[in-house]
């Protein structure tokens, strides 16, 4: 097999660059661990190993309320030694997972399923980045090491739904459930990428030689097919863990009902502490709903492409989540590159991302204020979480603005290129 | 697809408002010119104008009738007859050009001046028996709405607010009634006679004043008005001469009001978008001029009286000065007895004032005298030793210190007393320690603290209070001990400095932390008002000795203020404090005058029992602050604007810029540069062509992979002389800042011509590498003025012409393309951080290895963050600015 260079150096690059970054600043592992707006409850390293401690001592790992991750975890990181003592191995555990992620995404973009699929084809298909610079892309994102080296375990979600995606662009649909079930039973939010992932592997599987079934019996095998993969996953947790309804409280119960109100980079924590008790389930509701309404509504306006609703759904995801941090925003970062041939077409990019810049830095300065230096409110980082949020908005609402327009020229191409006016 | 046709239109067009301006009638101007002149001469305060010409109901006689007329024009200030200006000027312009200049003044000079004021003088006097003064011409501005009103009724009758009908009729009704709620001091019963009279002025009953028409045209005929006066409006001309509108009957209503001149298509935009250059060049660096002296102009209004509060004490438990001080007295004695005990362990001959006093060094002995003072005062005592090492200078010593057990509290919150033997300007501070100890004794005593109380005594004000802090929460360094011996929560320090034998005259009181935090301005307060206010001692800040509340001081007091926080170096042993959010200050004794050291610790108890008072942390008042006196200050509100503009214009450049590379540079061929001459061919191009018969602006791609890596590669060289000029020994300091000052005058010519022969950027990589250096240092500084203010101010004034230079265009001859450049780069290595650094320390006579020794101490021990911000946002900005003007040497 032969060895590609580029690619090669690219990893080694990555690898050399946090493990150099760990070795120069040994307590930057910490430092990242306990910032915010890289670990919220959902995914924090240190509420990790509190669990792991508890795990390792034959408690259960969800007494004391403080873990509320995936309990398959624990095996994993129980193998590693303990990161207090011995950082690298963990590191060089995380450092291994974002290469892997990296490889993912090298299949995503030479399937090339972003530019050309069933239904389209892109116009401007000369603008595009090779697969080894998406990779660098999202590996020397400064969002994508953070997280990394704050050991946060969103990273395994991620893993989990980029190889839905690099699975389902390659046509094996069965390892797209697989995966989609492994992400959904980290963190509960990826299952709505469902529908639009079975579209993708429709698509793609039309693309080949033989006609698949009909679309309702597509669907309905590959739900069970991912119903089966999460099913699974919970009975092996169920022998880990044995008390069944207390990880599920402590787990999916944590993650639906968001009663840990820590601040993060989202937009859920202020309303919830700001709101009347009686007000919460109801609100609970409502933004749950609100997350979930996009799916619909991309998904039947963009359906000559699936991939791209899937990256349009994980930037909201980034905006809207419950407990969001910066490894969601990485991920959304890391899928815009495939569509480098939109970026013509897109207009507000230099404003979106100085907004994100700003925020990126204000937001730590203002949390400072607030906490540390005690000259400050709450209020002056929920600020900076709103023009975080506002900045991503923009982002993605000129990517979607980007690919109806790039529609809109396939179905009227005497307009290309020519001003056009939205009424 | 943005092109720049595709730009927002402004909201709001200043080349409509000015030729409105340009077109108002002559009357309206009289009016308008009187007013200003009225106002004018309110200035001067020998002869009160208001007096002479309001409407005053007991005032009024047959000598004083020209007060029913003068009123209209005179107001109370500056504000009033602003607003009025503005709210008359478009209803009274439209009266006269719809009836005619010698119409306004008959109706504006007689009955609607006269007519409100009567019925205003019936109603206060007869049927209210008041006597309430009226002035300014809103009088005119409610008649004349009270006339529309009557106008619009017969035409539009109502409105509709979902099932309900409000006649138009009313709106003025609503107007004055909104503007009495909001406005204070307007006459209510005035502004309604107006309306009263305006809706009679609508129905049409004050007909028989207007003048006849045949009169009119007589006068105006025999005089010939309309050749000799400007702006005339002619009773014939009215309102259809003048707008060419041909007369016809539903003329009347249809006129467009002034307000919608703010339209969508003016010929102002459209100008712009012919003339792009204008928009992409010249109007970004206006801004950015502007932004820059707006913020400095900002700065220099703070020490008005406009702009600035007086301080009070937010914090109501502190009740600062409301007990009696009880040190005194037989406490005096006890105070010569510790002092004649320290001074007999000073070694000999040095007993008198002098400066080899200074050089006595906090010796083992004299450490244990006083732990033994403490002791025999019935005090838990603790010592801790420490080390540093910074710049190659060692910093070691001991920490003592003793806590009094809070008798009526639980050991969770504390006060902190600190005197160290060596004051923060180097002086032997023995009167400061031995009252110290004299306090130590007499606290002790007490059985009201709440609080426990530290006594800490250190060798000396930079190293010993920070390795001690530390210490107590456990984020020591391990050169540094732990402490054995620990209390609650610090909710308060004061350190005290007493370093002469005579009595002193008055306080300074020192309060800048590091990295320009601040203490809570409540504490400063308290210290000021118990110094002042109860123990009759006046308090000074920032060395300002004879304030006398000038303008000139207060900005003194603020200049100087910011450059401390500036710098954000410890300013004294309270320094410290600040990083854990303890609020600290210090207390200076200065000049010669009859204080004593009793005064001084009858200051310290009164303090120490306010603090003692405390419920919670301090956290009511200000952490941001300017003060500009002791009694004066501005807050962050106020005056973080000045340093936001300055950060701002680096912002615009650079979005300006990242537009300019996108939709302006397809559309001509050498754009690189806003010098001279080039206003020629290109411009006069995009002028002759009609906006929609131009070509479409293709896409420009940009290339940002060079300019985005040689931005983030500079910023991150910066770490490379940060982490030399912390980590030298400070006998290289000197030399290693003169070798970079010619390092710097080097290494843009070399990334210049690196980059040049290697890639040869366009002239949008040139524009690019600018934005994104102006874009981060914006952001950068935008960041840093909610950290340190004054930091981001200095920086951003010293960064400011790195907005204005560019790379200079090819197009331009050779030998004056390689004078400017040379003199570019001149002007810009004068402006680089070693230049700026030997230039001040020239200024204030400081050595260079004084100030770097100092900063690589602060890096180390204080955890100061001013040289990152000089080697990693100004250093890397100010070298792009200097390799874009050494690009156009090639």
């Amino acid at each position: 097999m032969p060895i590609d260079r580029r690619k090669t150096a690219v990893f080694a690059g990555a690898l050399t660059l946090r493990l150099l970054l760990l070795v120069l600043f040994p307590s930057l592992p910490d430092l990242l661990t306990g910032r915010v707006e890289v670990s919220t409850p959902v995914n924090s390293f240190k509420r990790l190993q509190e669990g792991l401690f508890l795990y390792t001592r034959n408690v259960s790992p969800y007494d004391g309320g403080v873990f509320h991750q995936a309990p398959l975890l624990l095996p994993i990181f129980a193998l590693l030694p303990n990161a207090k003592d011995l950082p690298l191995p963990t590191a060089v555990f995380y450092s291994l997972i974002d290469l892997i992620n990296a490889n993912a995404l090298i299949t995503i973009s030479e399937s090339g399923q972003a530019i050309a699929g069933r239904f389209f084809s892109a116009l401007r298909k000369d603008i595009k980045w090779d697969g080894v610079s998406v990779a660098a892309w999202f590996l020397f994102n400064p969002f994508t090491i953070a997280t990394c080296l704050g050991r946060s375990t969103g990273v395994f979600t991620t893993t989990g739904i980029l190889y839905a995606l690099s699975n389902a662009v390659t046509g094996n649909s069965f390892n797209a459930m697989l995966s989609l079930g492994f992400a959904s039973y980290l963190s509960i939010y990826p299952a709505l990428l469902f529908i639009p992932l079975v579209l993708l592997c429709r698509d793609r599987r039309a693309q080949g030689a033989k006609q698949p079934a009909g679309i309702a019996v597509f669907a309905l095998q590959h739900f069970a097919l991912f119903s089966f993969s999460i099913a699974g996953l919970l009975g092996m947790s169920y022998l880990i863990v044995g008390d069944f309804s207390q990880f599920i409280s402590a787990t999916y119960g944590f993650q639906l009902l968001v009663p840990d109100l820590t601040p993060n980079v989202g937009l859920w924590w202020y309303f919830f502490i700001e709101m009347f008790d009686s007000f919460r389930e109801f609100f609970l509701g409502v933004f749950w709903l609100h997350l979930a309404a996009y799916v619909g509504g991309l998904t039947v306006r963009i359906r000559r492409q699936p991939l791209f609703v899937i990256t349009a759904l994980l930037g909201i995801f980034a905006i809207f989540k419950p407990y969001p941090s910066i490894s969601d925003a990485s991920l959304y970062f890391s899928l815009l590159p495939l569509y480098r041939h939109l970026f013509p077409l897109m207009r507000y990019t230099f404003f979106a991302v100085s907004a994100i810049l700003y925020a990126t830095l204000l937001g730590p300065a203002f949390y400072h204020l607030w906490i540390y230096a005690g000259s400050g409110n709450a209020n002056f980082f929920y600020a900076i979480t709103l023009v975080w949020s506002l900045g991503l908005s923009i982002l993605l609402s000129d990517t979607i603005f980007a690919v109806l327009r790039d529609e809109w020229e396939q179905d009227n191409p005497e307009m290309r290129g020519k001003e056009a006016r939205q009424v | 697809m943005a092109t720049p046709a595709a730009l927002p239109p402004l909201p709001f067009n200043p080349s409509r408002v000015r030729s409105y301006l340009l077109r108002l009638p002559l009357f309206t101007r009289l009016v308008l010119l009187a007013i200003v002149v009225f106002w004018l001469l309110e200035l001067q305060t020998v002869w009160s104008v208001v007096q002479w010409g309001s409407l005053t109901p007991d005032e009024i006689g047959f000598g004083s009738m020209y007060r029913l007329n003068t009123y209209p024009f005179i107001h109370m200030g500056f504000f009033h007859a602003i607003m009025n200006l503005v709210a008359l000027t478009p209803l009274i312009e439209r009266f006269e050009a719809e009836h005619g200049t010698l119409t306004a003044v008959a109706l504006f000079i007689g009955p609607l001046s006269t007519f409100p004021a009567g019925l205003y003088l019936l109603v206060e006097k007869f049927l209210l028996h008041r006597n309430t003064a009226v002035v300014g011409a809103s009088v005119w501005v409610f008649l004349l709405l009270g006339s529309e009103a009557i106008r619009t009724f017969k035409s539009h009758p109502y409105f509709s607010l979902g099932t309900y009908k409000i006649p138009t009729w009313t709106s003025p009704l609503f107007a004055c009634i909104v503007v009495s709620i909001l406005v204070p001091n307007t006459s209510f019963l005035g502004h309604m006679c107006a309306i009263l009279v305006g809706y009679l002025l609508g129905l049409g009953y004050l007909k028989v004043f207007v003048p006849p028409e045949k009169i009119l045209r007589w006068i105006e005929g025999k005089l010939n008005l309309l050749g000799r006066l400007p702006h005339y409006v002619s009773v014939d001309q009215k309102t259809y001469g003048r707008y060419g509108v041909l007369p016809t009957s539903n003329t009347m209503g249809d006129r467009s009001t002034p307000m919608s001149y703010l339209g969508t298509s003016q010929p102002t935009i459209r100008n712009l978008r012919k003339n792009p250059h204008f928009l992409f060049v010249h109007l970004p660096h206006i801004l950015s001029f502007l932004c820059i002296l707006a913020g400095v102009v900002w700065l220099l209004l703070l020490p008005l009286n406009d702009y600035s509060r007086r301080t009070y004490i937010s914090e109501n438990a502190l009740l600062p000065g409301q007990v009696h001080a009880y040190f005194s007295g037989s406490e005096q004695h006890i105070f010569r007895g510790y002092k004649k005990e320290l001074e007999g362990l000073l070694p000999e001959g040095i007993h008198g004032e002098g400066s080899e006093r200074n050089d006595v060094e906090l010796t083992p002995e004299i450490s244990d005298k006083i732990q033994s003072i403490l002791r025999a005062s019935g005090l838990k005592v603790a010592t801790q030793n420490y080390e540093y090492t910074p710049a190659g200078i060692s910093h070691r010593g001991q920490n003592a210190y003793a806590i009094i057990q809070a008798p009526r509290g639980d050991a969770t919150e504390a006060i902190v007393i600190v005197t160290a033997w060596k004051t923060a300007d180097g002086e032997l501070n023995l009167n400061g320690v031995t009252l110290a100890l004299t306090l130590a004794r007499y606290f002790k005593r007490w059985s009201l603290w709440s609080k426990d109380i530290i006594f800490l005594f250190t060798p000396d004000s930079k190293s010993g209070t920070q390795a001690w802090i530390d210490a107590y929460h456990d984020m020591q360094p391990s050169s540094v001990q732990p402490l054995p011996l620990k209390s609650g929560a610090l909710q308060g320090g004061l350190v005290v400095e007493y370093p002469f034998d005579h009595r002193f005259e008055s306080l300074h009181i020192v309060y800048d932390g590091v990295n320009g935090q601040l203490p809570n301005l409540d504490l400063i307060n308290t210290a000021v008002a118990i110094a002042g206010g109860q123990m009759g001692i006046g308090a000074n800040l920032q060395e300002m000795w004879d304030h006398d509340d000038s303008y000139e001081a207060r900005l003194q007091t603020i200049l100087r203020g910011m450059v401390k926080q500036g710098f954000g170096y410890a300013t004294g042993a309270h320094s410290s404090f600040m990083p854990y959010h303890i609020d600290a200050i210090t207390l200076q004794t200065k000049g010669d005058g009859w204080q004593d050291e009793m005064a001084l610790g009858r200051t310290v108890e009164s303090l120490c029992r306010s603090l003692n008072n405390l419920l919670e942390h301090l956290h009511q008042s200000f952490f941001f602050y300017l003060l500009m006196q002791t009694n004066r200050f501005v807050s962050i509100g106020t005056y973080l604007p000045s340093a936001m503009l300055i950060a701002g214009n680096f912002t615009i450049m650079a979005i300006a810029l990242w537009l300019r590379t996108g939709y302006y540079m397809g559309s001509q061929t050498h754009t690189s540069a806003p010098q001279d001459k080039k206003e020629k061919q290109p411009t006069s191009q995009a002028q002759s062509t009609p906006a929609d018969t131009k070509p479409v602006p293709k896409i420009v791609e940009r290339n940002l992979a060079l300019p985005l890596s040689f931005v983030i590669g500079l910023h991150l060289l910066g770490l490379i002389p940060l982490f030399i000029f912390n980590n030298l020994s400070y006998k290289y300091l000197t030399p290693a800042t003169h070798t970079f000052i010619i390092a710097d005058i080097i290494l843009p010519l070399s990334l210049a011509t690196l980059l040049t022969k290697a890639f040869t950027p366009t002239p949008q990589q040139h524009l690019l590498i600018k934005s994104f250096s102006l874009l981060l240092l914006g952001l950068f500084l935008s960041t840093l003025a909610t950290l340190n203010f004054s930091l981001s101010f200095m920086i951003g004034l010293l960064c400011a012409p790195l907005a204005f230079i560019n790379r200079i265009p090819r197009t331009t001859s050779a030998p004056i393309r390689y004078a400017l450049s040379f003199l570019g780069l001149g002007v810009l290595n004068l402006l680089s951080p070693p230049v700026v650094l030997l230039g001040g320390c020239w200024y204030t006579g400081v050595s260079v290895e004084t100030v770097l020794a100092q900063a690589a101490f602060g890096w180390d021990v204080w955890g100061m963050w001013t040289q990152v911000v000089v080697w990693c946002v100004w250093w890397p900005a100010w070298v792009i600015g200097c390799a874009l003007v050494g690009f156009s040497l090639f």
